[in-house]
């Protein structure tokens, strides 16, 4: 249990039993549950919160501006399809080829990222993506199936009755997704996390002390690549086909939505995003054509007014209670561009932290 | 000799389009430091107001860029407004940037999805501007859409020039770019001058929009590959360089003609991208931009 | 004309929680030229950026020709007639020198006048007149100097304010920054000017303000600070040693 604390520091007891409950509960809901489209709903949200699980990864955690994921996540659906169609090898083994197919993309897509900054680096895979995306759709291969999607395939657990084939998917997606977020914590947690997150805040000081950024961030990419590829190609598996729309703008949109409002680079928020969109678009559901509007507008209010998302709020409620008396005392601050100033203006010694709005610029 | 004249044609068509749907962006990210990803939504709606001008009420062409402009400007003004102005406070903070990219997306999202109830998905014919062709150099056929397109790109893109260099509001936009506090202690209002800003550049992809309308289309996704291309110009000039923005929107122009005269009209997209990773790998900056940082 | 010009009122600002002036009280009269002398990053810089706006005061007030001006942009601020030349200069770097002086009458009443103004600051600086058509970033320390306060001199002011006049410039250069400060304050601009030591400043000032610590600890004349032999001994800089 202390291995498990310190694992999972905002954990109390009874945080673990709510969650434990609530993974039981999940575990349990489709045997209580014989609709099948709802079960749909959730396998489908399921696969997707793997999909957001690894892309908080790299632009949560690892702080890299990747807008290319949803292409990767493609590139593992039809790269376990194409292994499908055209092998004979079991189904398992193509989701996971699948998996390291996209990883390898994905580390060829990180090489450029290495030498950008910040809104480049979006541009770059944001484009990466549509070229992507452009190029499924107008191949002369064959391939692809171009813009009318993949040809149909059994996929996963084509041999089994649909209903079987529903709770084996529902409980593949479950256990990968409970096995994702302990890697994620194990990971934050490890050198290649704290890694990261040196190379994400502070690039040149991460750099002087032999933190990497080439294995680091090519190391980041493998692995959030592989997940959103297992991701991808249990999503082909599921619907048996995939098409370019799974990775077009509006895709991209909800996908961001879910992180965003979730909270981004946090442990849960992929979770707790993906849950309330797909909860808002399963309750517009009889109100095609809004729902997107709807999650476009509810992305706008959650950057604007609440930029932590969900999981920033309910820490950021909690920890004021405590603090609420705490105000910061004032200390003597120099003008930004000052060279140090004597130490009597500090006032008993309080460290003289940067200014919170870059005076400097 | 006609493939050269008619790679010479297309790059000068494609670029001066490019450039204009561009431009703004630069703009954009040169004075407010944002990558307006609504760019697209607004050539995307020029190109619906030249079917409801053109089409619908069979209006003169005049009164369809004059109308697309006017709407992209108030458009771009509101989505300014609502989409980065509250978040200007956090100007300074490292993720203002991708804050911002998140935000103008949203409403993009908004906008195509708008678009879509109110017009449906199908892909509308927008009459051309000007009909009829002429034949430049043997079999060389150039409508003279193409070429009312490219001038009038080119006078937009030449009257932006004039605005900025020459007159007080022009100056102040120029101004903001480069110190923002400075311009402010000039007394350049700048939470007036950001709407305005957006709105302008807005309005530039909303003239584009009529042109690659009666082009291609009028539909609720018509900005994607507008907003695609001129994300791949932006970052290959350089981030918020006008000259280099111009640079590279004839440059992408010429790359583009030559891969469909000489590969198909497939690859054009791939190969562009090939030749923007290499540009970035060798200069991080761009064409022109500054190592550090873009500006105007 | 009983009332200051400028009139501070237990002005407290600062930059996010550290607060960098507390309690400070000033007030400059019309024509009068005032110099605030104090060591670095004691707030010397923040208080001319707060009483311009771009520090937001938590506490207190400034008055500005009678009225409460702190809580208004910069901008609306700026149209009153409170001119600031920033530490630094605040040029903008890809404009030619021109274009600057030019934003410098940007204020709609001042832009009517802005050819008649150029001329003016031609005349008085022809060294920047020199440099017209080149860009600001390519000017030496003192020729930008010198082009901020005249871009500075192209709006009508009430009030200018000089951030450290002579930061960074070599000392012919601070002679003819100070030598057009003297001018100005011959024809009864009103100054608020800010240094370190009282070197450059001796000649130019009507009224001398000791900020330390984020407030003014003493005013007066030159010849009453320099009889307090700590403040001669912290200040008098390289004006002892001549």
């Amino acid at each position: 249990m202390t291995e498990r604390r310190a694992l999972f520091p905002d954990m109390s007891p009874t945080r673990w039993s709510v969650a434990g409950v609530v993974l039981l509960a999940l575990c349990l809901f489709p045997l209580a549950e014989s609709n099948q489209y709802v079960l749909t709903v959730f396998v489908t949200s399921m696969i997707l919160a793997v999909l957001n699980i690894s892309w908080n990864f790299v632009l949560g955690i690892a702080g890299v501006w990747n807008f290319g994921q949803l292409a990767i996540y493609a590139l593992g659906g039809y790269g376990a399809g194409i292994l499908m169609l055209h092998t004979s090898l079991p189904a398992a083994l193509d989701v996971i080829v699948g998996g390291l197919m996209a990883a390898a993309i994905s580390i060829v897509m990180a090489v450029p990222t290495l030498r950008l900054f910040g809104i480049y680096t979006s541009l770059l895979t944001f484009a990466f993506a549509e070229v992507v995306q452009y190029v499924i759709e107008n191949t002369s291969t064959g391939l692809t199936g171009g813009t009318f999607g993949f040809p149909s395939v059994r996929g996963l657990y084509g041999s089994l009755s649909p209903v079987v084939a529903m709770h084996a998917y529902y409980w593949t997606v479950l256990g990968i997704i409970v096995i994702s977020m302990v890697g994620v914590a194990l990971l934050s947690r490890s050198r290649l996390g704290i890694g990261l997150r040196a190379i994400r805040d502070a690039p040149g000081f991460a750099a002087a002390r032999g933190v990497s950024p080439l294995r680091y961030r090519m190391l980041a990419f493998a692995l959030s690549g592989f997940l959103a590829g297992v991701a991808g190609a249990l999503y082909l598996s599921f619907n048996q086909s995939i098409a370019p729309t799974v990775m077009g703008l509006t895709a991209m949109s909800i996908d961001v939505t879910m992180l965003v409002i979730g909270g981004l680079g946090t442990l849960f928020g992929p979770i707790i995003g993906t849950t309330i969109v797909a909860v808002v678009e399963t309750l517009l559901v009889s109100y095609p054509g809004i729902e997107f509007t709807v999650v476009g507008a509810v992305l706008l209010v959650i950057v604007i007014f609440v930029p932590g998302g969900v999981v920033g709020l309910a820490s950021r409620v909690r920890s004021r209670l405590p603090t609420w008396n705490a105000r910061p005392r004032p200390g003597v601050m120099g003008s930004g561009s000052s060279p140090p100033r004597p130490a009597a203006a500090l006032g008993d010694g309080v460290p003289a932290l940067h200014t919170s709005d870059g005076q400097e610029r | 000799m006609t493939d050269l004249v008619g790679i010479l044609v297309t790059t000068v068509i494609l670029g001066s389009i490019y450039g204009l749907v561009a431009i703004g962006m630069t703009l954009i990210y040169g004075t407010l430091r944002i990558l307006d990803m609504s760019q697209g939504s607004m050539v995307m709606i020029g190109g619906f107001v030249a079917w409801g001008v053109l089409v619908s009420a069979g209006w003169s062409p005049v009164l369809a860029i004059l109308f697309a402009f006017a709407a992209t400007f108030l458009l771009g003004t509101a989505t300014q407004l609502v989409s980065v102005q509250p978040l200007m406070g956090r100007r300074n903070s490292i993720d203002f940037e991708m804050i911002t990219f998140i935000t103008t997306f949203a409403v993009a999202m908004i906008l195509t999805n708008v678009a879509l109830e109110v017009f449906g998905p199908e892909q509308r014919n927008v009459t051309p501007v000007i009909s009829g062709s002429v034949d430049i150099y043997n079999g060389v056929n150039l409508p003279y859409q193409s070429i009312a397109m490219a001038g009038v790109a080119i006078l937009f893109m030449v009257g932006l020039w004039a605005f900025l260099g020459m007159t007080r509001w022009g100056m102040a936009i120029r101004a903001v770019a480069q110190d923002l506090d400075a311009a402010r202690l000039m007394g350049v209002p700048v939470s007036k001058l950001y709407p305005v800003t957006m709105g302008l550049a807005s309005s530039l992809a909303g003239i584009a929009g009529v042109f690659l309308g009666s082009l291609y289309f009028a539909y609720p996704s018509a900005g994607n590959l507008p907003l695609l291309e001129a994300l791949i110009v932006v970052v290959f000039g350089g981030l918020g360089s006008l000259s280099g923005t111009v640079y590279a929107a004839y440059a992408i122009g010429l790359i583009q003609a030559v891969t469909e005269i000489f590969i198909g009209t497939t690859w054009d997209l791939p190969i562009l991208y090939g030749v923007i990773i290499v540009v970035l790998i060798v200069r991080p900056q761009g064409l022109r931009g500054k190592p550090s940082e873009a500006r105007l | 004309m009983n009332e200051p010009l400028l009139e501070i009122r237990s002005l407290s600002a600062g930059y996010g929680s550290a607060t960098v002036i507390q309690g400070l009280d000033l007030s400059v009269r019309a024509h009068e030229s005032a110099v605030i002398i104090g060591p670095n990053g004691h707030g010397k810089t923040t208080l001319l950026r707060a009483i311009a706006g771009l520090v937001r005061a938590s506490e207190g007030e400034v008055r500005f020709d009678g009225v409460p001006i702190n809580g208004r942009s910069p901008e609306r601020i700026a149209a009153s007639g409170v001119v600031l030349v920033p530490q630094g200069d605040g040029l903008f770097p890809e404009m030619s020198v021109e274009d600057n002086l030019l934003m410098g009458a940007f204020v709609s009443s001042s832009w009517r006048r802005r050819r008649e103004s150029l001329e003016r600051v031609y005349s008085l600086f022809p060294q920047v007149k020199e440099r017209a058509r080149q860009q600001a970033r390519t000017l030496s320390g003192g020729e930008r100097r010198l082009a901020a306060l005249g871009r500075a001199l192209m709006r009508t002011s009430k009030i200018l304010m000089i951030d450290e006049p002579s930061l960074g410039l070599a000392p012919i250069a601070i002679d003819a920054v100070y030598g057009a400060i003297a001018e100005l304050k011959e024809r009864e601009t009103t100054l608020l000017l800010v240094e370190e030591n009282f070197s450059h400043v001796r000649g130019v000032a009507d009224s001398f303000h000791l900020l330390e610590m984020g407030t003014i600890v003493r005013t007066g004349s030159y010849d009453e600070l320099v009889k307090d032999e700590e403040i001669a001994s912290a200040y008098l800089g390289s004006a002892v040693e001549s």
